[in-house]
């Protein structure tokens, strides 16, 4: 199974349905995460927060195969993106072990395959290394085994691309 | 004229959160005029725009969220961004940030948006800290609050039966010094940082964590969430386990059928 999670907006998620098995529109409307931990230490894998993005991580766990689409922001994502990113950390479970050398969380999902960034906007040379960066150290820290970054012009030519 | 410091908080927990604590140390640290504020909702923003435009510095003192800023900071740097290009703000910014595991490089890619953010805004990047082992930190300076009050408690007991306060004391400096050894590094690189906020200095970027081995700090991080699942529950209800949508609460997801 193929995720999307985009900021595109409604009328293209609804041309993105036929590209992928699950499409997350990440529109700005929902809370951010708390940083209470009680999706891992009170109630596994749901968040406290009783909204659309409370279990979130369960649907994407099911996945194998992610891909982002946002706007760049500071060689980062979009406040939207990166907020169902942040409530989404029940993907993995409270205990650590290595992983790229380096201490993360084991996975509750396991290993999974590709996570794919596509980015648009306007770039500086920093922001597109800060973006493989970021796309890099989220693989490994979500447990997957290949990453790729591409960049866009804009919203349009990403969507296509996705 | 522009004159002192504006730390800002941005963890969204209330109360007790590891970044509270640094801003606080940092604040102690830095001279002249200086401000803690707490950036944790969109009502937050109006008072931390309003004092950075008299502001020299800012100290941006956050959490690490996936490799990056916690969401809800993004928004207000957007503001922040478009603040400063309008009124020609010229800040020196500065961060601390810490994280969750033990190697404070983790919070490379923090910097690196941080350092764009300043690109963009036409301000000067001053350099940060990073600091790895946050959580343990923050459970070390709690316990250690928590023992302090109980050592006072102890002494005075003995005063009153005309015991010697020597021993509470005693077992309280040595948990106080081991925290100071495990904190060495931060310690030392806090100092650092604020020296060149104080001067107005590029400070670099420059990682530190708590001084534990890895496999030892894993132990300890297992063994810390095992007691808090066991507390709240957690642990009888599929702690580890591939749990699946219960349906009851599906997101606002669709995709090809
Ligand atoms: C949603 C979320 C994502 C996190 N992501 C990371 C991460 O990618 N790497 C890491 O080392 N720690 C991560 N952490 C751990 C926090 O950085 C750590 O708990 C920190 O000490 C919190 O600081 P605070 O008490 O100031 O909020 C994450 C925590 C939360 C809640």
């Amino acid at each position: 199974m193929k995720a999307i999670i985009h900021d595109l907006g409604t009328e293209q998620n609804m041309r993105l349905r036929a590209a992928a098995d699950l499409v997350i529109c990440a529109d700005g409307r929902y809370a951010p995460c708390q940083g209470c931990f009680r999706c891992w230490t009170r109630h596994p894998a749901a968040c406290v927060l009783k909204d659309e993005l409370r279990e979130v991580c369960r649907v994407l766990g099911m996945c194998e195969d992610m891909t982002v689409v946002t706007a760049n922001l500071y060689g980062g994502y979009s406040p939207a993106v990166k907020n169902l990113l942040d409530r989404s950390i029940g993907l993995s479970t409270p205990l650590s072990t290595y992983r790229g050398g380096q201490m993360h969380h084991t996975l509750r999902y396991g290993r999974k395959g590709r996570f794919h960034v596509i980015a648009y906007g306007t770039f500086t040379e920093a922001e597109k290394q800060a973006l493989r960066l970021m796309a890099e150290s989220n693989a490994v820290n979500m447990g997957f085994r290949e990453h790729s970054v591409a960049f866009c012009a804009d919203a349009e030519e990403a969507g296509g691309q996705a | 004229m522009m004159s002192g410091t504006v730390l800002i908080n941005c963890s969204p927990k209330r109360r007790l959160s590891a970044s509270g604590f640094l801003a606080r140390c940092a604040a102690g640290l830095i001279r002249g005029e200086k401000r803690v504020l707490q950036l944790r909702t969109p009502a937050d923003h109006p008072a931390i725009l309003e004092a950075i435009r008299t502001a020299e510095k800012v100290v941006f003192v956050t959490p690490l969220y996936v490799d990056s800023l916690p969401s809800h900071v993004l928004p207000f740097m957007q503001k922040m961004e478009a603040c400063c290009r309008e009124n020609r703000l010229r800040l020196k910014v500065y961060a601390i940030a810490n994280n969750g595991f033990i190697e404070g490089r983790q919070n490379e890619p923090l910097m690196r948006v941080m350092e764009n953010f300043c690109a963009r805004s036409g301000l000067t990047w001053c350099g940060g800290l990073g600091i790895g082992g946050g959580v343990m930190l923050n459970v070390e300076r709690i316990m250690l609050t928590v023992l302090l009050g109980l050592t006072a408690l102890n002494v005075v007991l003995r005063a009153a039966q005309g015991e010697s306060p020597w021993e509470p004391l005693r077992s309280f400096a040595v948990s106080a010094g081991e925290l100071l050894l495990l904190a060495c590094g931060i310690i030392a690189l806090m100092l650092r940082l604020a020296y060149h906020v104080n001067r107005g200095t590029d400070a670099g970027k420059r990682y530190t964590r708590i001084m534990v081995p890895s496999f030892l700090f894993i132990l300890f991080a297992d063994i810390f969430f095992t007691v808090v699942s066991v507390l709240q529950g957690g642990i009888f209800r599929g702690w580890l386990s591939r749990l699946k949508p219960t349906g009851g609460c599906e997101p606002a997801v669709s995709g090809k059928q």
